[in-house]
């Protein structure tokens, strides 16, 4: 009895499914939470739907073995491609290898190259984290002390990080005088309670935060609102996200984020798997979509 | 009626199969995908399968998951070191025993209620594990060797599937077939009862835990061998899951005990779910709804059967 009202049940909800997602071109990530990943998915899907692909998109909220699991199940179902988001193939190299072995396309984006992977769109992390640190470092005068938040477990990020730390050596009189690893899911208000601790501990020596994306950089904002709205401290991060655009304009403590194009980058994925599925081969294994500064002046605003 | 009471949730995951195998015959049905579930399912099963030691006793680890991500960094740290694969194994497996029988003390000892006791040690472990891997992702030095431990097949079976079957049939017979696995279910039905009786009920709680961090270290290993890779919140997934596995088990076989066929059964479901529900091209945050609905389905399947009698 139990088992037929289980299945019944079952049965019905997949009915109501099955018929409606027949997987076509599968995007998987880890990190679909994030604004930037999110962005990325949705602005791929809508490109998937105007070259008549049916995308489906599998979230599996930082666990890179259900990632793994998941890729083999897509294999299985022989989609037409897999397109990894914002995660190193590396990680899951045996199952990328899998895919194509049997011949399914791999594409990433925001990820990295890595055997079987046909095209990787991303920014140049490095080259993003040394924007970021010569902007602020541009805006203290060479001089004074920051507090770092970072993430190093995302590869892409990591670089950022590394990128901070080529900089500092150019620039001696700039020191980490605290950092914190942000936890994912919840980077905002995680940053933000971090940010409140060293406003309480620490804040007349803190000169600017340094994030490594923009959504710790906003959790910075809204504790430096909160406890210590009149204080000069400067924020910048990466990633252009659209609610740390809003607080740039508005004049707040954050000063600068790094803009990745991530609506590009989709952009250019399609593009590519459009050549991929054509039997074709992209020019380059490699792209690199362009980055911006994004500030109150090239907004155009001046603020006080 | 008496089998369909008894094997209900059995045949529901059997009635699963058969409606993921109608939609998708060629992808889901194929033999080569039934045996990837057993492969996908290894590890959930494993570190659902000591959950059920000390779910037996009536409690919880809420630990688990920080042991399996402190044994993939543990072993990447110490392979970067240049140390042998089974010293690196006894190595990462003792800690995790160690880190278990710790949790089982302050349970068993101090009457500390055991949500609270493994939820405070697993953040110390968790803590442990950042602190070791910087929080990084940890790739380089891992042999190939201990990759084989984790992928491949051995005579046409998946090596994680040998794993479970393993570790199953050792801890099935624990359970079922000796008096410490009595002893555990007299402990779990009424722990002054069991204590009046002489039974050694201290010891026996702390080597339930420490075997259940055991299972959770290797779940680490096979995890890290499979990625090529580790993680430091790479086992954050496994610790709902693997109480669902436990609880779904309870609606099986033994009623409202948890055991370890049923278990397997449990972790099966929840592999079968998302397995189909991926290869039918189902969005997640839609599966993650069917999954859940499945878990309440089943328990509250078993209640309504309860009432009726």
């Amino acid at each position: 009895m139990r088992a037929g009202i289980l299945g019944l049940a079952f049965a019905g909800l997949m009915a109501s499914t099955v018929g409606s997602f027949a997987a076509d071109v599968a995007v998987l990530t880890p990190y679909q939470s994030s604004v930037a990943t999110n962005q990325m998915i949705n602005v791929f899907q809508d490109k998937a739907k105007m070259a008549g692909w049916n995308a489906t998109v599998v979230d599996t909220r930082g666990d890179m073995g259900q990632l793994a699991s998941r890729i083999e199940d897509v294999v299985a179902a022989k989609v037409a491609a897999i397109v990894l988001v914002s995660v190193d193939p590396t990680q899951i190299q045996d199952q990328v290898s899998a895919a194509a072995a049997a011949g399914i396309p791999v594409i990433t984006i925001d990820g990295a190259k890595a055997p079987g992977v046909v095209l990787n769109v991303t920014s140049d992390n490095f080259e993003l984290g040394t924007k970021l640190s010569d902007f602020l470092f541009d805006k203290l005068g060479g001089k004074g002390n920051i507090v770092k938040f970072f993430y190093s477990a995302h590869p892409g990020v990591h670089q950022r990080e590394l990128a901070l730390d080529a900089a500092l050596k150019k620039y001696p009189d700039i020191k980490v005088i605290a950092d914190h690893y942000v936890v994912v899911p919840g980077p905002i208000d995680d940053a933000r309670k971090t940010t409140e601790n060293w406003l309480k501990s620490q804040g007349d020596q803190i000169d600017a935060v340094w994030a490594a994306w923009d959504e710790p950089a906003i959790g910075a904002q809204l504790a430096i609102e909160a406890d210590k709205p009149d204080s000069k401290i400067i924020i910048a991060g990466i990633d252009g996200n659209p609610q740390a655009v809003e607080l740039i304009k508005a004049c707040s403590h954050i000063k600068g984020t790094v803009s990745q194009d991530f609506d590009a980058m989709a952009g250019l994925a399609a593009e590519g798997l459009t050549q991929i599925l054509a039997g074709k081969t992209p020019e380059k294994a490699e792209i690199y979509a362009p980055a911006k500064l994004i500030t109150p002046e090239t907004l155009g605003v001046t603020c006080p | 009626m008496i089998l369909l009471r008894r094997y209900g949730t059995l045949l529901a995951l059997a009635l699963i199969v058969l409606v993921f195998t109608i939609a998708s015959p060629n992808a889901f049905g194929s033999m080569s995908n039934l045996v990837n579930i057993t492969q996908q399912m290894a590890l959930l099963a494993i570190v659902a399968i000591g959950a059920t030691l000390v779910m037996v006793l009536g409690e919880f680890d809420l630990s688990v998951s920080a042991v399996v991500s402190w044994a993939g960094i543990a072993a990447a740290a110490l392979f970067a070191a240049g140390i042998a694969v089974p010293v690196v194994m006894i190595v990462v497996l003792v800690s995790a025993v160690a880190m278990g029988a710790i949790s089982g003390f302050l349970v068993a000892r101090y009457k500390v209620p055991s949500f609270i006791a493994t939820l405070a040690f697993g953040t110390v472990i968790g803590g442990l594990t950042f602190w070791v891997s910087n929080g990084a992702t940890m790739f380089s030095g891992i042999p190939a060797g201990f990759r084989d431990l984790g992928r491949g097949t051995l005579a046409g079976v998946p090596v994680p599937t040998l794993w479970l079957i393993g570790v199953a049939v050792v801890f099935w017979l624990l359970l079922d077939q000796t008096e410490f696995g009595r002893r555990l279910y007299a402990i779990g039905g009424n722990r002054e009862a069991a204590r009046l009786v002489g039974l050694p009920v201290r010891r026996d709680m702390v080597v339930a835990f420490a075997l259940c961090a055991a299972l959770a270290g290797l779940a680490g290993l096979l995890l890290t061998a499979r990625l090529g890779s580790a993680h430091p919140t790479g086992g954050g997934g496994y610790l709902l899951q693997a109480y669902a596995a436990v609880f779904l088990g309870m609606t099986a076989f033994r009623e409202g005990e948890p055991s370890i066929p049923g278990t397997l059964v449990g972790a099966a479901i929840i592999a079968v779910v998302s397995n189909g529900l991926t290869i039918l091209g189902v969005p997640s945050f839609l599966q993650d709804l069917l999954t859940g609905a499945i878990i309440l389905a089943a328990v509250l399947v078993r209640n309504f059967g309860r009432d009726g009698d």
